[in-house]
């Protein structure tokens, strides 16, 4: 899920910036180091929407660098466990699915796949299907998943999926 | 992470900081990104436009339920009158389940919370939007 949150980030500034289009330079700066970037406890970073505040500029005694504390908001992405979500299928193969949800990456294991969806590779490219072909899944379809588990890296997140429940699969 | 062993969608149970933050639905978030995009190709210079912002963008492109600045407002305007969570508003608007059994499957908060009636009225709400935008 989405959300729109308020953060903080400290910006340092070299003093060859100092000048006339400072605050310019620190607001391209915030969006340079925070957009793009994924942290466990707040997600992925999508983009900044707006500065509330720039504090006063603090300088380093020793480097001569100014530091800003900087609070913005931000539409973020992040993932929990037991929620479902709507993902795209990136990748078939026989140990299970793999898709994306924005920009997470979600793995469903054919264990959390119904057992009458069975891994086909002699199509091309290869599916799970059942024996009858009403439901086959394969590359660029839209998958409907539950979120089992999250696995938070320092700069990523990883996600594990489930087929196995209710109103979940193939939409 | 500490707290990632007590995460629950299910039994809401974000934390508090999501839960009091606001939730966008796929077809919020696609609005602001399109705008945030179209800016950003405005800017000649060398901006790079990131790979989370890509792949999000793409994302709730397909996934939008509701195309159009209107329909995306009046969802959530009728949403808010019910007694939801957040992230229940924003699971009903992604996901729009079509019926009160699915309703309680994708979002099992609802569950011992909500009469039947209730859900049932909140998602003909929901399917009347659809259809009229």
């Amino acid at each position: 899920m989405f959300y729109h949150i308020s953060l903080e980030h400290e910006i340092e500034l070299h003093p060859r910036y100092f000048g006339p289009q400072l605050l310019e330079t620190v607001k391209r700066k915030l969006f340079t180091e925070v957009e793009g970037t994924c942290t466990g406890e707040y997600g992925f970073v999508v983009a900044v929407t707006t500065i509330d505040h720039i504090g006063n500029g603090l300088i380093q005694y020793n480097t001569g660098f100014a530091v800003y504390k900087i609070k913005y908001r931000a539409i973020v992405f992040r993932p929990f466990k037991g929620e479902v979500l709507d993902g795209v299928v990136t990748q078939v193969n026989k140990v299970g699915i793999f898709t994306e949800i924005g920009p997470l990456s979600c793995f469903i294991s054919r264990h959390s796949i119904p057992e009458d969806i069975k891994f086909d590779s002699t199509t091309d490219p290869h599916c799970y299907k059942t024996v009858d072909e009403a439901i086959i899944i394969q590359q660029e379809d839209t998958l409907r998943l539950k979120i089992v588990g999250l696995r938070i890296d320092a700069t990523d997140i990883f996600a594990i999926g489930t087929l196995m429940d209710d109103y979940l699969g193939l939409n | 992470m500490s707290g990632t062993e007590e995460e629950n969608a299910a039994e809401l149970k974000i934390g508090d900081e999501f839960l009091k933050a606001k939730c966008l639905m796929n077809c919020e978030v696609a609005l602001t990104l399109e705008h945030k995009y179209e800016q950003l190709q405005k800017m000649s210079d060398d901006t790079t436009i990131s790979h989370v912002f890509e792949k999000s963008l793409q994302y709730v492109k397909r996934f939008s339920r509701y195309k159009n600045r209107d329909g995306v407002r009046q969802v959530r305007e009728i949403l808010s009158r019910y007694p939801l969570a957040e992230f229940e508003l924003c699971i009903l608007g992604n996901l729009c389940p079509e019926t009160v059994e699915e309703g309680v499957v994708l979002v099992p908060s609802f569950k011992n919370r909500l009469e039947e009636e209730a859900i049932q009225k909140i998602l003909t709400d929901l399917s009347l939007i659809k259809k009229f935008q």
